[in-house]
């Protein structure tokens, strides 16, 4: 694929912080640009509410890119249901699907933004798959 | 959902948000594709993201494909099930009063809006040499059968567009200044969020 830029990282992320509501753009980190600068493709994840055959459809997603080489991690939102990540109902379809839950960064939102678009930089920047994972499909 | 205030609302092909969708040698940005993204964002577009078709049905390393070969009775069927997982949201929005537009992929054989890729001949083993496949004005499978769910909800089309990505050569600039004029005609045309009492249906 040596004319491919995909950057082989996914990130499951939370409507409300794709499209933070205008009263609390400013407290949240701005999470596109973060994800934009670690090079994460985004799946989103929809508000709070019944979207099973959305979920379902996710998760069929999230099992593909995982069963091949790539590395998929959550980002989720303090103070929604299940911190806007739909967990309870999206970790059994995980399971299901024989994939390995993973790995999730919780964003505070009485925190302080400088500090916890920080820590968000660097969950991304350190998680990947391991070097021979990586070796095995990204060529 | 709880009703809002009239929002603009960007319905967005999965791999604008996530190049890891595109089939091998197709991605040309890492993750997100940074000018749509800020293209929308900054007129003020609330993002929401397709699901990707061709991922779910032929996988992570599929081969290319143009949009003859996706046009199956198996492949519809799938896009259909699609569409009923995010139709739903869609139609709360248009509820809501908010307008709603779609960017799609042109040249895609499943997310083209303006344009599609089409040869159909091509079939057997994947030996191409060439990019021989032609660019051809309609839709792509994917954006057919979401259009055609909505309208079976009663729900009015989109106006749409596509970012030329799978057009062959891939013009960054030219792409750029295609979105920003279908973006900023609908500024300078009145369009913005819909009359909650104008109704969808």
């Amino acid at each position: 694929m040596s004319n491919d830029s995909r950057g082989w990282r996914i990130a499951l992320v939370p409507d409300t912080l794709m499209n933070p509501p205008h009263d609390e753009r400013a407290a949240l980190p701005d999470v596109l640009n973060l994800l934009e600068a670690s090079g994460h493709g985004v799946l989103q994840l929809p508000q709070p509410g019944e979207h099973r055959l959305l979920l379902a459809v996710t998760a069929d997603q999230v099992a593909e890119y995982s069963h091949h080489g790539y590395a998929v991690l959550a980002i989720g939102l303090r103070g929604l249901s299940d911190n806007g990540l739909h967990w309870r109902r999206l970790a059994p379809l995980l399971r299901n699907r024989g994939v390995a839950l993973p790995p999730r960064h919780i964003v505070r939102r009485d925190g302080d933004v400088a500090l916890e678009s920080q820590r968000l930089a660097a969950f991304l920047a350190n998680y990947d798959l391991p070097a021979e994972e990586q070796r095995r499909w990204r060529v | 959902m709880k009703q809002t205030m009239p929002r603009k609302v960007a319905l967005v092909a999965n791999c604008l948000l996530n190049q890891n969708a595109k089939v091998c040698e197709g991605a040309r940005y890492r993750g997100l594709v940074s000018p749509v993204v800020e293209a929308l964002r900054s007129r003020g577009y609330v993002l929401q993201q397709l699901p990707c078709p061709e991922l779910a049905f032929a996988g992570a390393r599929r081969w290319w494909a143009v949009y003859e070969q996706y046009d199956t009775p198996a492949y519809r069927a799938h896009c259909r099930r699609l569409a009923l997982a995010i139709a739903p949201l869609i139609e709360s929005y248009l509820r809501n009063g908010d307008e709603v537009i779609l960017i799609g992929l042109d040249g895609s054989p499943s997310t083209g809006v303006r344009f599609t890729s089409s040869k159909p001949d091509w079939g057997g083993r994947p030996n191409r040499p060439e990019d021989d496949w032609e660019i051809v004005p309609r839709r792509g499978v994917w954006i057919e059968e979401l259009e055609a769910e909505l309208g079976r909800r009663g729900l009015p089309p989109l106006p749409a567009t596509g970012w030329a990505l799978d057009m062959g050569r891939f013009d960054e600039a030219g792409s750029r200044r295609d979105l920003e004029e279908f973006l900023d005609s609908r500024e300078s045309g009145g369009a913005g969020p819909r009359n909650k009492d104008s109704g969808t249906s």
